[in-house]
């Protein structure tokens, strides 16, 4: 009776002993020698949680910019979670899409990427080759043409922050950039554009899809399709034929080994590795990538501007 | 490294210690428990005296119906929300505000289970025994401690393991507003398409949460009476259904 009792509070203990240990070692990292330590060893990153392993996440960091946070916290992928965080102190800097509305509304600080860390991510149209006629790519070029990541970030913000409907902002947007007036450029073409499953995506084939309707091409959408492993077959089958794509991901989608940095050397090798029945055209100056991102306040404080300056001696 | 199995994940001394890019195993188990230790502390002194209240007094009936109906909640809906709500409030370093929703997302899953079982526990003591300790000049609050809460003991065990059960399996959304906790593995696994990373934590969850039963159980076997669980140890030399009679009286006059 005894002996069971004992055997008992043993069990208890052994569950509970992990429990005081823990608190002291729950800050894992960080510290280095006195007095050469580097701004970012006294920052806390955050970011989703695959960016701990990711070649451009901590790893990347350190490899090209020498740069080692005190630690880092999983959050989410530029979501409430991460924003908050960084808003409210919680993590010093954070990995947050360059045209998210939050960066302008909370006076964030992009930190420049001068070594190309990032990957380009120009958007352009990734399109069933056969639907590709000339008026098609006229059409679609004129709207790369004049497409800018401040575009997108204004555009983000209307359907995001201020819940407009997509429809309407990207009709906006084509009387602003000049390309709403009425003409037979695509007359005869039918196509269904498609998009991923989150607003920008949205908003982006809409553009597209008024943009040819304007120039008398018959269009059906199918929007919200989800990710790229679903809506890139869809292409490859014919039951969508245009969607607007970013570079540098759609790149490693195709080729896994891909090592292009720059907008441009990503552009020449995506066309090399799109699969024989899809083309995408001309690429657009509109980028929406990673970007490291600091508070106003930080980035005042240390000096901030590119990511290279995380790892100055402070 | 060299195992991409499940096993091998869990096998791996690597894994299971702290370094820069990644918490060890140990040390997530610590925080597993950490999270799930106040949750069902916390619930327990929430539901413990109000299960006993409802039982002995009979009203606030319908409380009980609520905390029920509670459990209907999505939590992780509820987390962001609470997080959402909680972030403007708290500025600079420090988990609290992390760990205070995930806190509140536990106790409102534990709440209900232990409520409900103290609760039926203490309405389902014989009225006969509650009657007899009435008769014998007890007041209230020593039927209450003396007849009903020891009479209604299993019940209420059942209840705090189930929510302990709940607890410890749910606890992994820790891991979701970015702590620690096995989540962690499951998450990060998932994230990276590391699936041995995704089962080895899923498996640890429900190793935990085993071990956290047995304890338990052993709890019980000591807290409640014989008398009670009629449980007869084989050395007692009357043994037999008269030391139940004896011990069933004992627990009524004690």
């Amino acid at each position: 009776m005894k002996l069971k009792l004992i055997t008992a509070v043993v069990g208890i203990a052994a569950l509970v002993a992990p429990l005081t240990a823990c608190g002291s070692t729950s800050n894992g990292g960080g510290g280095g020698g006195g007095g050469t330590e580097s701004v970012a060893s006294k920052l806390i990153l955050g970011g989703p949680p695959e960016f701990k392993t990711r070649v451009d996440g901590v790893p990347g960091l350190a490899k090209t910019y020498d740069v080692t946070f005190a630690s880092f916290k999983s959050l989410d992928a530029g979501g409430p979670l991460t924003i908050n965080a960084l808003k409210n102190g919680q993590i010093d800097a954070g990995d947050i899409f360059t045209t998210d509305p939050s960066i302008k509304a909370n006076n964030f600080v992009v930190l420049a990427d001068p070594k190309n860390l990032y990957t380009a991510q120009n958007v352009l149209p990734l399109i069933n080759k056969a639907k590709a006629t000339s008026g098609v790519t006229t059409v679609l070029n004129a709207i790369s043409a004049k497409l800018t990541t401040d575009d997108l970030i204004a555009m983000n913000e209307q359907v995001i922050t201020e819940k407009k409907d997509p429809k309407a902002v990207a009709a906006a947007w084509l009387t602003t950039a000049g390309l709403d007036a009425k003409g037979s450029q695509a007359a005869g073409a039918t196509l269904t554009v498609g998009s991923a499953n989150f607003q920008e995506n949205v908003v982006l084939a809409e553009i597209y899809a008024q943009g040819l309707q304007d120039q008398g091409a018959n269009i059906s959408t199918k929007l919200n399709i989800g990710s790229r492993e679903t809506y890139i077959p869809g292409l490859e089958d014919g039951s969508i034929d245009l969607i607007p794509e970013y570079s540098g991901v759609l790149l490693q989608y195709f080729d896994k080994a891909a090592t292009a940095e720059t907008s441009d050397d990503v552009f020449a090798a995506l066309q090399k590795a799109v699969p024989a029945k899809l083309t995408v055209l001309t690429q657009s100056q509109a980028q929406d990538k990673d970007a490291i991102v600091v508070t106003a306040a930080t980035a005042a404080k240390y000096h901030l501007t590119s990511i290279a300056d995380l790892a100055n001696k402070n | 490294m060299t195992d991409s199995s499940t096993w091998g994940w869990l096998t791996s001394i690597d894994n299971w210690k702290n370094s820069y890019s990644q918490t060890g195993i140990s040390t997530q188990i610590g925080n597993h428990v950490e999270y799930s230790l106040i949750a069902v502390v916390i619930a327990a002194a929430i539901a413990l005296p109000l299960g006993l209240l409802i039982g002995h007094t009979g009203r606030l009936r319908w409380l009980v119906g609520v905390a029920n109906g509670l459990r209907a909640l999505p939590t992780i809906g509820l987390l962001i929300l609470f997080y959402v709500l909680l972030a403007p409030h708290f500025h600079g370093r420090g988990n609290a505000v992390f760990l205070i929703p995930t806190e509140i997302v536990l106790i409102l899953l534990a709440v209900p289970p232990i409520l409900a079982n103290t609760f039926a526990g203490v309405q389902n003591v014989d009225p006969a025994a509650r009657d007899a300790a009435s008769g014998m000049g007890m007041t209230g609050t020593q039927v209450l401690f003396r007849v009903e809460l020891p009479n209604a003991l299993p019940l209420i065990f059942s209840g705090v393991r189930s929510a302990t059960l709940q607890v410890i399996a749910t606890a992994t959304v820790a891991a979701y507003v970015g702590l620690g906790g096995l989540g962690r593995f499951v998450y990060d696994g998932l994230a990276s398409h590391d699936f041995p990373q995704v089962t080895g934590g899923a498996i640890l969850v429900a190793v935990l949460a085993l071990l956290a039963d047995i304890v338990l159980s052993l709890l019980q076997r000591y807290a409640v009476s014989r008398g009670v669980s009629g449980r007869f140890s084989s050395r007692a030399g009357t043994g037999g259904p008269a030391a139940a009679e004896i011990t069933q009286l004992e627990v009524v006059t004690h």
